[in-house]
């Protein structure tokens, strides 16, 4: 009897593991077994898709002698820079005013949320009309109006980066913001009353209880961003394909450049990838050691 | 008459300085949806315009509302196949999406065989990793096998996404055990309690699934121009990329393409705007 049962476990543990199956592969084969083929890649001199002769670390060193690289990481940088400036500030202000309406709030958040539809691309390619250097480019307009002359802003080495940051920041503030009220939804309006017979003003009210309440809430969307901005590489190639004079050149676009932009260099581009999978390994413990009592690895 | 549920109370909204104040937060208000909205409409509106208005005029809205504009560069630039191809990636995908993710999630939440707690891990920290990281080695082993050219690999890719399990996962794990127990009992095998007895009762995370799926196949452009490149089967996506890195190119033709590319979203989004905004307020998640 014992032994029946047993074995009729054992069946059940083997089949449980066939259920699974599929989608462990699929993910071996999509995520985890090309991480560890890139890891092994850079180590390579590669011709075409065949990894030729084993270099050790020469992929990574002749990476970092060139000129293009450095630029890039600074830039990559630059972009988290204006990111933390613009982007994390912008979607929690948001979320505390739409909090504060009565009136057509369903209406604000639907209409703050739109752009966050729109494909990445198309929002992009939008937004390329918006800067464009012509006369008749949405921007210069408005500077025609005010009596300015037409500029050429993505040509402008230190306002490109900005530029894109602003335009990553239209497209995703909305939905952060959203995640934000949700937030601010959780907190016991009963803390406002009592607080408020206690004497607090509405600033009070919002340093001593809005903010702490959604302290948590901010220090983790604060590392998704930092490790969101750090892969940006559609905007800029699209936009300007890294240029003016790779000013706006990120990381995740010269590895892109150094496979898919005509010279097929493997070896390089998987180099290029490790070092910014080490540099958000670094972030991502940052996040872990923060969030310490909060991360649930199940 | 609503009452607030802000930080500023009823009880507040009498001075001057909270009238004034609240004037602001609506005037704010007004100029987010001014910018969220504006962009939207004037790619629309210059989708009337030919090259000689759009590269001249400095006015919002167009001369004439000549909707052959629109048409005429849909016909010229054949884009229902691309709406067909798109339709194909989608369709696959969610299929692909529903049921490998459905099932790897049906494992962790509910089978749990000996060992499972490794896989759960290794799917939480591929949540950690980025996607474009592994494009250049899955580029690779898509030529290798031959299987550029088709969709398949890009179905597929929709069955391994972390992101779809965990939401499954948490899903699963809120259903009552003792109705799956009673499927158990009455000689369901395992993979039949999943789909006679899990999978009906999870219908509002399908929907969810679905069109976080359908958003996200649509929208999606690098790995399909890898993958699919110049060939017939195009999507939506992959031709307005190439298109715009085309060295000579109409920009009225241009916004005339973005606007087709945005329609399905915008569609889909307001067909099911109540479902996408509560979900993401309740499970607090990036859209």
């Amino acid at each position: 009897m014992n032994r029946l049962r047993g074995s009729v476990k054992w069946k059940q543990q083997a089949v449980s593991w066939l259920i699974m199956l599929p989608g462990i592969s699929l993910f071996a084969f999509f995520l985890w077994g090309p991480l560890l083929q890139g890891a092994r890649m850079s180590l390579y001199r590669t011709r075409n898709i065949e990894l030729v002769e084993f270099v050790g670390f020469d992929n990574y060193i002749s990476v970092f002698r060139r000129h293009e690289f450095l630029q890039a990481l600074g830039n990559t940088f630059t972009y988290t820079f204006w990111s933390l400036l613009i982007g994390f500030l912008i979607p929690i202000f948001l979320a505390l005013l739409i909090g504060e309406t009565v009136r057509g709030k369903g209406f604000i958040r639907t209409a703050a949320y739109v752009p966050n539809v729109l494909p990445g691309l198309a929002a992009v390619l939008l937004w390329s009309a918006f800067f464009s250097a012509e006369r008749a480019g949405v921007v210069n307009i408005l500077l025609g109006r005010l009596g300015m002359e037409p500029m050429a802003f993505l040509s402008e080495e230190h306002l490109v980066i900005p530029i894109i940051v602003v335009i990553a920041t239209w497209k995703g503030a909305g939905a952060t913001a959203l995640i934000y009220m949700a937030g601010l939804a959780g907190i016991n309006p009963q803390l406002y009353e009592s607080a408020t017979i206690d004497g607090a003003g509405i600033w009070k009210r919002i340093r001593h209880i809005t903010l702490p309440a959604i302290f948590n809430l901010g220090s983790t969307l604060l590392i998704l961003q930092i490790i969101s901005i750090f892969q940006i590489m559609y905007e800029p190639l699209v936009l300007t394909k890294g240029g003016p004079d790779n000013a706006s050149l990120s990381l995740m676009l010269l590895m892109w450049r150094y496979a898919f932009g005509g010279t097929m260099d493997y070896g390089r581009a998987s180099a290029v990838a490790m070092i910014i999978a080490i540099i958000l390994l670094g972030f991502t413990a940052l996040y872990s050691v923060v969030n310490r009592r909060k991360i649930d690895w199940e | 008459m609503k009452t607030r549920t802000g930080i500023i109370r009823d009880f507040d909204s009498k001075t001057l300085g909270v009238k004034i104040g609240l004037m602001a937060v609506y005037a704010v208000c007004g100029l987010v949806v001014v910018v969220s909205l504006f962009p939207v409409f004037w790619v629309l509106m210059a989708g009337f315009k030919d090259l000689r208005e759009y590269v001249s005029s400095t006015a919002i809205l167009p001369e004439t509302f000549n909707f052959s504009r629109y048409t005429g560069t849909w016909t010229q630039l054949n884009v229902v196949r691309n709406y067909i191809n798109s339709f194909y990636a989608i369709a696959g995908s969610v299929v692909c999406s529903l049921f490998f993710n459905g099932l790897l999630a049906y494992g962790l939440a509910i089978l749990k065989p000996r060992g499972y707690k490794t896989v759960g891990r290794l799917v939480m920290a591929s949540l950690l990793i980025p996607a474009t990281m592994s494009l250049v080695p899955l580029f690779i082993n898509i030529q290798r096998l031959n299987m550029g050219g088709f969709f398949t690999p890009l179905w597929l890719a929709a069955g391994a996404s972390a992101f779809t399990v965990i939401l499954f996962r948490q899903f699963f794990e809120s259903l009552p055990l003792s109705i799956i127990e009673a499927g158990r009992i009455d000689g369901c095998s395992q993979l039949q309690t999943f789909f006679k007895i899990v999978m009906p009762l999870s219908k509002p995370i399908c929907v969810v699934v679905t069109i976080f799926t359908i958003n996200g196949v649509w929208s999606d452009f690098l790995l399909p121009y890898l993958v699919l490149g110049h060939g017939r089967w195009q999507t939506v996506m992959v031709r307005l990329f190439i298109f715009s890195t085309q060295q000579t190119i109409n920009y009225d033709d241009l916004m005339r393409a973005v606007v087709f590319s945005m329609i399905p979203p915008i569609v889909l989004f307001f067909v099911f705007q109540k479902k996408l905004t509560e979900n993401i307020v309740t499970v607090g998640i990036k859209g």
